[in-house]
C-alpha cells in the first residue's frame, strides 16, 4: 500500500516536471472558463486564439531548437518584416504565389545561414550576433521601403490573402500549417540523428565535438531551420493582413517567441526542450491575451501581465525540477 | 575504541538501478577507514547519503552527538582567485567592527596548518598552489570547523608520489589527533600503507570488513572487490612488423609541442607517457582533429590529412577518448543509449528516421562487450556510476569501427575489475588490426598493455622504448628531462 502510494506520487512529480507547460496552460484555461465561461469557450473564440498565435507558434518552433543548442535569436521579428517584404515584392513582380513562397523561404534560409556562420565559425555569442542582425534587418527593410510597406497588389492578391483567411473543415489554414510544422519539428528533434545532436550540443558542446560530431554544421543548420520557419510565418502574416510594414511588422515578436519557448520548459542554458511544451507555451501566452481582451483590460497592461506570467511559469518549473533532482555520483 | 558513526541497513535505488542493498558501516574515532569497491558498487552514493546530499530509501544512521562531517570531493571546491585563508574561512569569516579581521584569520590559519605540520603561506593565492596543497587546504578547512570525520574521495588521483607521501603524513597526524577519515581509493597499495580499517563493497553490499593488519594482502582485497580470482597479469610478447597507419612529421604547435616525429603500426599498442605539462594530451587532441591549426604533417595511411575537426578524424578512421570524462565525455542531458551511440546515430536510421531496433542491437552489442551495468537503456547517463560512464564513452569511441584509437587516460577513476576488462578489449581489437595510442602517466598501465612507448618531456619526445626495454626508473628519468637522447 505504502509502496504503491509512493510510486504514484513519484510519477505525478515526473509528469508535472515534464509537462509544466501543459499544466500552466490547463490552469489558465480553467481560470478563463471560470471568469468568462461562454464567451471564452465559444468555438469561434477558441479558433481565433489558435489563428492569432499561429505565427508566433511557428517562429517559436525554430526558437526552441536554437535555444536547445544554448543559442538565441533576437532577430526573428525584424527578419519577419524583411522576409515578408521580400515575399510580397516577388509576388507583385511575378504574379506567382509559389515563387513568392519559395523566394521567401530561400531568403529565410540565407538569413539563418548568416547568423549560424557567425555563431559557429567565429564563435560570437548568438545573443550578440542576433542583437546586431535584428537592427540590420529592420533598418534595411525600412530603408528599402522608406519607412513604409508593401501591399499585395497583383491580380492574385485575393487568392494570396485567402491563404491565411480561409479554413479547412473549420480550422484556419495557418493553424493547420502550424500543426504540420510542429509534427515535422517533433520528428526532427526526436527521431533523427540531427535532432539528437542538437540536444547533445546544448547539453555539452565540447564533449559532442570531441566525440566526432560536426558541431558547426549542427549549429548552422539550426539557424537555417529557424530562418525558414520565420519565412513561413512571414508569408502567413503577409497573407493575413495583405501587406507588410517595414517598421511595425514583427515588432517584439522575438520577445513573444522566447517567452513561449521558455514557458514551454526549454532551458536557456541548452540541452532541454520539447515541441509539445513550446506549443502549450505559445497557447498559454495566447490565452492570456485573449482573456485580457475579453475582460476589456487596457491594452497597455498586457505587457505587465505577460511578463509576470513568464516569471511565474519559470519559477514553477524550477520548483518541479529541484524536487526530483537525483544526485548519483558514484 | 569509541564508535563515532554507525550506518545500518542502508538502502538506495535510482529508478530501476538498485545501488545499495543493505549496507552497514562503522567508523571508530581516530581511524583511517578504507572504503573499497569497484565503480558502481555504491561507495559514493553511501557517502552522499551520509552527508545528506541525497535521501536514503531505508536504514539507520547513528552519529555520536556533536560529530561533524566534511566530504572532500574529487573535484575540489576551492575558489581559485581567493587566498588560502580566505578559502579557509569562506562563509565563516571572522568579523571585527563590520570588517573582515584579516590578522586573526591569518593567525588561526597558520595555527591550523602547523597543527598538521604543513608550511604554507595563508596569504598565497589558491590558484598558485599545487594539487596536493589544494587538498591540504580542503583538509585544513575541515579542521578549522572542528569536524571530526573527513571523507576523502580518491584524493591521490591527481597527485605525484612525493605529494601523496605528504598527504599521508598529514592524514596520520589527523588520526593521532582523534579525527577519523574515510578514505576512498582504487589504489590498494596506498590503502595498505595508510589505512587501519577497511570495508569492501560489491554490488551494493558489504562483502568484507575488519582491521587492516599485516595479514591482509592486496590479493585478498582484490578478490573481495572483484568476486573472482584475477588471472595473473600477462606480459605482452608480440613482435609487430606491419605497415604504418599513422605518422606524424615535424608536428608543432606553439607553447604546446615541438617537432614531433613518430609512427604507429597496424595492430600496435603504443604508449605515450610523461609528467604533467609534457604536452601529450594536446599533441593527440591535434591528431584527433580537436586542436586545429598546427604546423607539420599528420599522415594517415600514407596520405597527408588536414585534421581540421573531429568529424574529419573519424572519417579517416581515427577515434578519440578525451581525458576528464565529466567535462569532455559525458553529455548529461542525454540517455545512456544516446551517449553511447552519439557518433554513429546517423548510421542507425532508416530513411532519415532513427530506427529503434538498430539502436537497440548496437547498444546491446557494446554494453555487453564492456559489461556496462545499467537500469534501462533510456535512463539518463547520470544514473550510472563513474566507471560505467567511462565504459560508455569508451564504447562510443570504439563504435565508429576505427582503425586508430587514441585513448587519453582511459582508466581514469576506473577500478581493477573494469580496468582488466578494458585492457582485454584493447588487446583483442589490436589482434584484429586496430592500432591504439594510450596516453597515461601510470607506469603500470603502460607496462601492462603497450608494445612500444614514447616518453615526452616539455612538449618533445625524448625517448622511444620497446616493451622489453621498459623500466620505471628510466622512464621517470627521461620524463623529468634529466636524461635526454635524440630519437631518430
Amino acid at each position: 500500500m505504502q509502496l504503491s502510494k509512493e510510486k504514484n506520487k513519484f510519477s505525478m512529480k515526473r509528469f508535472a516536471q515534464q509537462n509544466s507547460a501543459l499544466i500552466a496552460f490547463v490552469i489558465l484555461f480553467v481560470v478563463s472558463v471560470l471568469i468568462k465561461g461562454k464567451t471564452f469557450l465559444n468555438l469561434g473564440n477558441i479558433i481565433s486564439v489558435l489563428q492569432n498565435n499561429a505565427t508566433i507558434g511557428i517562429i517559436s518552433l525554430g526558437m526552441m531548437l536554437i535555444i536547445i543548442t544554448a543559442g538565441m535569436d533576437l532577430s526573428v521579428g525584424s527578419m519577419l518584416a524583411a522576409l515578408g517584404l521580400i515575399g510580397l515584392a516577388v509576388l507583385n513582380h511575378t504574379n506567382s504565389i509559389l515563387l513568392a513562397f519559395l523566394a521567401c523561404i530561400l531568403a529565410g534560409a540565407i538569413f539563418g545561414l548568416i547568423t549560424g556562420a557567425f555563431v559557429a565559425q567565429f564563435t560570437i555569442p548568438a545573443f550578440i550576433v542576433t542583437l546586431g542582425t535584428m537592427r540590420i534587418y529592420r533598418s534595411l527593410a525600412e530603408y528599402a521601403c522608406q519607412g513604409g510597406g508593401i501591399t499585395a497588389t497583383v491580380s492574385h492578391a485575393d487568392k494570396f490573402i485567402n491563404i491565411s483567411n480561409s479554413s479547412v473543415i473549420g480550422i484556419p489554414i495557418p493553424v493547420i500549417i502550424w500543426a504540420v510544422l510542429g509534427l515535422v519539428i517533433w520528428v526532427v528533434a526526436n527521431k533523427t540523428a540531427f535532432g539528437r545532436h542538437v540536444y547533445a550540443v546544448g547539453s555539452n558542446q565540447k564533449a559532442t565535438f570531441l566525440s566526432g560530431i560536426n558541431v558547426k554544421r549542427v549549429l548552422v543548420f539550426v539557424y537555417i531551420i529557424g530562418g525558414m520557419l520565420v519565412a513561413v510565418a512571414s508569408m502567413l502574416e503577409a497573407s493575413r493582413l495583405g501587406s507588410i510594414n517595414s517598421a511595425s511588422s514583427g515588432l517584439n515578436y522575438e520577445m513573444d517567441a522566447i517567452a513561449a519557448t521558455v514557458i514551454g520548459g526549454t532551458d536557456l542554458f541548452g540541452g532541454k526542450g520539447t515541441v509539445s511544451g513550446t506549443i502549450f507555451g505559445t497557447l498559454t501566452l495566447g490565452i492570456i491575451n485573449n482573456l485580457m481582451n475579453l475582460l476589456g483590460m487596457p491594452s497597455f497592461l498586457v505587457g505587465a501581465v505577460k511578463g509576470a506570467i513568464i516569471i511565474i511559469a519559470v519559477l514553477m518549473q524550477r520548483a518541479f525540477n529541484s524536487q526530483s533532482e537525483n544526485v548519483s555520483t558514484n | 575504541m569509541e564508535t563515532i558513526l554507525q550506518m545500518k541497513g542502508i538502502k538506495k535505488s535510482f529508478g530501476h538501478n538498485t545501488v545499495l542493498r543493505d549496507v552497514d558501516l562503522t567508523i571508530h574515532r581516530g581511524s583511517i577507514h578504507a572504503l573499497l569497491g569497484e565503480n558502481g558498487t555504491g561507495k559514493s552514493t553511501l557517502m552522499n547519503i551520509l552527508t545528506g546530499l541525497i535521501p536514503d530509501d531505508g536504514g539507520e544512521i547513528v552519529l555520536t552527538k556533536g560529530v561533524k562531517i566534511t566530504f572532500i570531493h574529487q573535484e575540489l571546491s576551492l575558489v581559485n582567485d581567493l587566498t588560502v585563508y580566505e578559502n579557509l574561512f569562506l562563509g565563516h569569516e571572522i568579523i571585527k567592527h563590520g570588517f573582515m579581521d584579516r590578522k586573526t584569520m591569518i593567525q588561526q590559519s597558520k595555527a591550523a596548518l602547523n597543527r598538521i605540520g604543513v608550511r604554507l603561506d595563508p596569504a598565497a593565492l589558491v590558484k598558485d598552489l599545487g594539487p596536493s596543497e589544494k587538498q591540504i587546504v580542503e583538509i585544513t578547512r575541515a579542521l578549522l570547523q572542528n569536524n571530526d570525520l573527513i571523507i576523502m574521495d580518491e584524493p591521490t588521483s591527481s597527485l605525484t608520489d612525493v605529494e601523496i607521501d605528504h598527504l599521508f603524513e598529514v592524514m596520520k597526524q589527523l588520526s593521532q589527533q582523534g579525527i577519523s577519515i574515510i578514505f576512498i581509493s582504487h589504489k590498494l597499495q596506498e590503502v595498505l600503507k595508510v589505512c587501519d580499517e577497511y570495508t569492501v563493497m560489491r554490488d551494493g553490499r558489504v562483502v568484507l570488513d575488519g582491521q587492516l593488519t599485516k595479514d591482509v594482502s592486496e590479493d585478498q582485497l582484490i578478490e573481495a572487490m572483484v568476486g573472482k580470482k584475477l588471472n595473473a597479469m600477462n606480459k605482452r610478447e608480440r613482435l609487430i612488423k606491419t605497415d604504418d597507419v599513422l605518422a606524424l612529421r615535424d608536428l608543432s604547435k606553439q607553447d604546446e609541442f615541438e617537432d614531433i616525429n613518430l609512427h604507429i603500426r597496424k595492430g600496435e599498442i603504443v604508449g605515450i607517457t610523461g609528467l604533467l605539462g609534457d604536452g601529450k594530451s594536446n599533441l593527440f587532441a591535434t591528431v584527433a582533429g580537436a586542436n586545429y591549426p598546427y604546423q607539420g604533417q599528420i599522415v594517415v595511411d600514407g596520405k597527408v590529412t588536414n585534421m581540421k575537426n573531429t568529424a574529419k578524424a573519424v572519417a579517416r578512421g581515427i577515434s578519440y577518448l578525451p581525458k576528464n570524462r565529466k567535462e569532455n565525455g559525458i553529455i548529461p542531458g542525454l540517455s545512456i543509449n544516446d551517449n553511447l551511440l552519439l557518433t554513429i546515430l546517423r548510421h542507425l536510421s532508416k530513411g532519415g528516421i532513427l530506427s529503434n531496433d538498430r539502436q537497440r542491437l548496437a547498444f546491446q552489442k557494446y554494453s555487453k562487450v564492456f559489461n556496462i551495468k545499467y537500469g534501462q537503456r533510456r535512463d539518463h547517463i547520470t544514473t550510472l556510476s563513474g566507471g560505467n560512464q567511462q565504459k560508455v564513452i569508451l564504447a562510443r569511441a570504439l563504435s565508429t569501427n576505427p582503425r586508430i584509437v587514441i585513448l587519453d587516460n582511459p582508466t581514469q577513476g576506473v577500478d581493477i575489475g573494469a580496468r582488466s576488462e578494458i585492457y582485454e578489449e584493447i588487446e583483442q581489437l589490436s589482434r584484429q588490426g586496430v592500432s591504439f595510442v594510450v596516453l597515461s602517466n601510470e607506469f603500470n598501465e603502460i607496462n601492462h598493455i603497450c608494445d612500444r612507448v614514447y616518453v615526452m618531456c616539455r612538449g618533445k619526445i625524448v625517448k622511444e622504448m620497446l616493451h622489453q626495454e621498459l623500466d620505471e626508473e628510466a622512464v621517470l628519468r627521461y620524463a623529468m628531462g634529466s636524461a635526454s637522447e635524440k630519437v631518430d
